[in-house]
């Protein structure tokens, strides 16, 4: 479904908007793309086969600056069927849509408060995970104090006139996106074989930090932005 | 791989819920027979939270024709689709410039808003409804799916 679209501005009512100006959490991308499919779902009707390997391919994968695949939502064509010499399997070149997760920067967004930690907020959306508010996003004028409850947590308080607020770990925090980041894919580096046992292991410790293709950015500093119980 | 675009529309989170529900999310207790991966679930979880789940395609269409005379702009259409705000401080965030592009009108918006998106089960006046209205709206959405 196209949403029929409005100008986005007064000013550009002759202007059709560009396609960047569409946009909402999830987004529909056409992708075209060659794949092979293992002789063993040759028994299976087509497009449930190749929709099949196009799950096992995209799903819940982060392609750069398109976002998080969603679902694959629908098959356009399939063309192909070739057989390669010295193949087995057949190779289709298939163009399908994907519903990608890709906020955009401004949107407003529900999530749930996965970690309270010294460095700010980390928020889930349950599919995804890697929502980080950083200390110069949240509220202003906040105060920190650690966390009864947690331990090693620090729990984050806003103070407004003359009230205290604390994020606690109760339903919605609404945040908005402030940016979102696809970090490139770290290269492996060499061991540096001069350190010492112990400083060896604090530094693989900390190269285990997995890697995270995507990141979002959010911020908490606007008015009904935070826990919705603080507005509602 | 090729992109051929990277912005082939646009979808709520009501037509992604229609989406998975059309391919048996919302039917399977089991979570196992129906043809959605795991990964997809926790999107239906998710979404099934918001107030997408008691929408429906014909309540956007007409949301977005009783929007047009205010001058929004699509995505903060769709924001305020997805997010179902039910007063002024929730919308400030949500649309920008707010005060200046609509002034007195922010009142009428809402109204339209609060009349025309229906509302979250959790969002209704007393907590011991929420239990029976919940098993209702399930109820009647499973009727509804076909």
């Amino acid at each position: 479904m196209r949403v029929s679209s409005s100008s986005s501005s007064s000013k550009d009512i002759a202007r059709p908007p560009p396609s960047s100006l569409l946009k909402t959490l999830f987004v529909m991308s056409e992708i075209e793309h060659t794949l092979r499919l293992p002789p063993h779902l040759l028994n299976r009707p087509l497009n449930a086969a190749i929709k099949g390997e196009l799950e096992s391919l995209f799903l819940d994968k982060v392609i750069d600056k398109l976002g998080l695949c969603v679902s694959v939502y629908d098959i356009l064509s399939i063309d192909g069927g070739f057989i390669f010499p010295g193949d087995g399997a057949s190779t289709y070149t298939a163009r399908f849509r994907l519903a990608m997760f890709r906020p955009y920067v401004g949107e407003v967004i529900s999530a749930r408060l996965k970690e309270s930690t010294k460095d700010g907020l980390r928020l889930s959306l349950g599919f995804f995970d890697d929502i980080y508010v950083p200390i110069p996003l949240m509220p202003n004028p906040y105060h920190s104090e650690p966390d009864p409850e947690h331990k090693n947590g620090i729990r984050w308080v806003w103070e407004y006139m003359g009230e205290n607020y604390p994020i606690d770990w109760m339903d919605e925090i609404r945040f908005r996106v402030h940016s979102v980041n696809y970090p490139p894919i770290p290269v492996e580096q060499g061991n540096d074989s001069e350190k010492k046992d112990s400083e060896e292991k604090d530094s693989r410790q900390k190269d285990l930090k997995p890697f995270v293709p995507m990141v979002i950015v959010g911020s908490l500093d606007a008015d009904g932005l935070g826990p919705i119980a603080w507005w509602v | 791989m090729k992109i051929l675009q990277s912005n082939a529309g646009v979808l709520t989170n009501c037509e992604v819920l229609e989406l998975l529900k059309s391919r048996g999310a919302g039917k399977d207790p089991t979570r196992v027979i129906a043809a959605v991966a795991p990964s997809e679930f926790k999107v239906y979880d998710y979404l099934e939270q918001t107030v997408a789940f008691k929408q429906t395609i014909e309540i956007i269409h007409k949301f977005v024709e009783d929007c047009k005379k205010y001058d929004l702009a699509n995505g903060e259409m769709l924001n305020v689709v997805n997010i179902r705000p039910s007063s002024a401080v929730e919308i400030d965030p949500i649309i920008q410039d707010c005060d200046s592009r609509m002034g007195d009108r922010i009142d009428e918006f809402l109204e339209n808003v609060v009349q025309v998106l229906p509302p979250y089960p959790s969002q209704l006046e007393s907590n011991e409804d929420t239990a029976e209205d919940k098993e209702e709206t399930t109820d009647d959405q499973q009727t509804g799916v076909k």
